[in-house]
């Protein structure tokens, strides 16, 4: 697979915070690569240097060949961009806002993003009277009238509700699937793992861990049982075989083992032989936001 | 050109939907001839009717007026609220937005001159410029002037807030202190020497004399330094032009 984005050794600083801290990474053509972290990691900055808007300090990065800050605008024919919280003019009609951002390119789709994200019941309106998900589509539709090969987004989904998030996933996989490159933050873990093909964990600036969703749950022990029970000690469960970790609150036990259907067997055949009733018996699946968890843990016991 | 003269027209017809800036920006100074023709309708001030003095003066005042609220702050707006932003990863370039809100700019003070010049006909018997291709050469030169001046000024504002106060502010030095509102002759001598110091004192002086007296010619020193406030103003409004507030 060919790379289209090269980061290499990348640094920021404002005063005396290190925002970035050398940070290297490459994204494929083609893929949804997503940076993730929580708030005030590094996220914006990076993508933000990837633009071409913000300068480096220190390092190097490529953008389909060309040095972001350097070629800016022949970099941003190229390229789409979708900032986190802008807006455009209140009183600018959707269509009239189509018309003007079509106009800065040569060539453009605006017939066929009208279609896919089905702005037509909405050509008229003002931008001022549009819900939150309608101003994301109307900003997704601007970043990509051009058809650029590659796509930034900065928090696409941010305060929009679970089925207008849903239906920026969607669009999102399609223009994926229209050969665009994408490349997007986002602090929701869940965004990370239905939409990226491959993530990069940001944390204090640096660059924690980078994979595939899969691979980093799959890397991690993040799976776990998790039950609540009155009766049930701490130190019985942690004699039973396989169990590596119990973590215990207000009778809600989650529980860390190598082998879980063995651990779980334990657990059931002991209840039933004393009687003990168990609420709430589960196999966890961890999440990112697991993973995020056992990151930020990790660091604070180093 | 065809993006910058799309800029401009959307501006422009954006500017008409929003009803309350509409009417300040062309109702209020002709509600001010109004009120002050009221007071000094029939007075005779230097050999100038009330209108021949005040009618031009408000011109310049409008030009005030549009260069810092209807560019000035707006542009601040759009910096603050993202307009801007979204623009920076285009291909458009700041020349581009500054020269699209100039010529928006200066659509909707040429409507409000025309209105104010029409009701100081039907209201006060004005004439039209003695030397009316000097008088469009004055306001021509004026706009050049205060336009880039103000948008470099609010420019350096954090949010529309503190851009509407730097506006305000110049606004009402501007208006009391340069002879549009009050003729200077009635002011005390410092004044009369702080007035030479405001841009707008030359605006004034421009108009009111090609409306009346002499042609754009007689006028070297006031051409001179609304030209070189029009230069400098470009210079830093483009030097200076920011896309976000960050």
């Amino acid at each position: 697979m060919e790379d289209v984005i090269i980061v290499d050794q990348l640094s920021k600083s404002y005063g005396s915070t290190q925002a970035v801290n050398s940070i290297s990474f490459s994204v494929r053509k083609g893929e949804i690569f997503g940076i993730i972290g929580p708030n005030g990691a590094g996220k914006t900055t990076t993508i933000e240097m990837l633009e071409g808007i913000r300068k480096p300090d220190g390092g190097a990065i490529s953008v389909l060949g060309l040095t972001p800050h350097k070629q800016l605008r022949e970099l941003n024919k190229r390229i789409g961009v979708q900032f986190q919280a802008t807006a455009i003019q209140k009183k600018m009609k959707v269509k009239e806002a189509l018309d003007l951002f079509s106009s800065f390119y040569k060539t453009n789709q605006k017939d066929h993003l009208i279609a896919l994200l089905g702005l037509h019941e909405k050509l008229n309106a003002n931008f001022e009277d549009l819900s939150g998900g309608w101003k994301q589509r109307l900003t997704l539709a601007l970043a990509t009238l051009h058809k650029p090969e590659i796509l930034f987004l900065d928090e696409p989904s941010m305060g929009l509700d679970p089925h207008a998030r849903r239906e920026m996933w969607k669009l999102i996989h399609v223009l994926k699937e229209e050969g665009c490159t994408i490349v997007l933050t986002t602090h929701y873990m869940e965004e990370a793992e239905k939409l990226c093909d491959r993530v990069a964990m940001i944390y204090g600036g640096r660059l924690k861990a980078l994979d595939t969703p899969e691979n980093l749950l799959n890397e991690i022990p993040v799976h776990y049982l998790s039950f609540e029970s009155k009766e049930l000690e701490y130190d019985f469960l942690i004699s039973l075989p396989s169990v590596v970790n119990v973590d215990v609150e207000n009778h809600t036990f989650k529980l860390l083992s190598d082998d879980q259907q063995e651990t779980a067997y334990y657990i059931f055949k002991y209840c039933h032989e004393n009687n003990i009733l168990l609420r709430n018996f589960r196999f966890e699946k961890g999440s990112l936001d697991d993973l995020f968890v056992h990151f930020l843990e990790k660091e604070q016991t180093a | 050109m065809t993006v910058m003269m799309k800029l401009a027209s959307l501006e422009t017809k954006m500017f008409f939907r929003d009803r309350i800036s509409v009417f300040w920006t062309f109702l209020f100074p002709v509600l001010m001839i109004w009120l002050f023709g009221s007071m000094f309708g029939d007075s005779d001030l230097n050999g100038l009717s009330f209108a021949e003095m005040f009618v031009p003066s408000w011109i310049g005042v409008n030009i005030v007026t549009t260069s810092f609220f209807t560019l000035g702050t707006v542009l601040t707006g759009y910096r603050e609220t993202g307009v801007l932003r979204r623009y920076q990863s285009t291909p458009v370039q700041s020349w581009m937005i500054l020269a699209a809100h100039t010529f928006q700019g200066a659509v909707i003070f040429a409507i409000s001159a025309l209105l104010l010049m029409i009701f100081g006909m039907m209201m006060y018997d004005l004439t039209l410029p003695a030397y009316i291709g000097s008088t469009l050469i004055a306001l021509v030169v004026s706009m050049l002037a205060f336009f880039p001046f103000a948008l470099f000024l609010t420019s350096l504002a954090k949010n529309t807030q503190s851009a509407a106060a730097i506006s305000s502010l110049c606004l009402n030095v501007m208006l009391f202190l340069s002879g549009a509102a009050f003729p200077l002759q009635f002011m005390p001598d410092i004044i009369q020497t702080v007035a030479k110091a405001l841009p707008l004192y030359y605006v004034v002086e421009l108009l009111r004399g090609t409306w009346n007296t002499a042609p754009i010619t007689e006028y070297g020193l006031e051409v001179g330094v609304l030209l070189g406030i029009a230069v400098l103003s470009t210079v830093l409004a483009s030097r200076f032009f920011r896309w976000s507030d960050q």
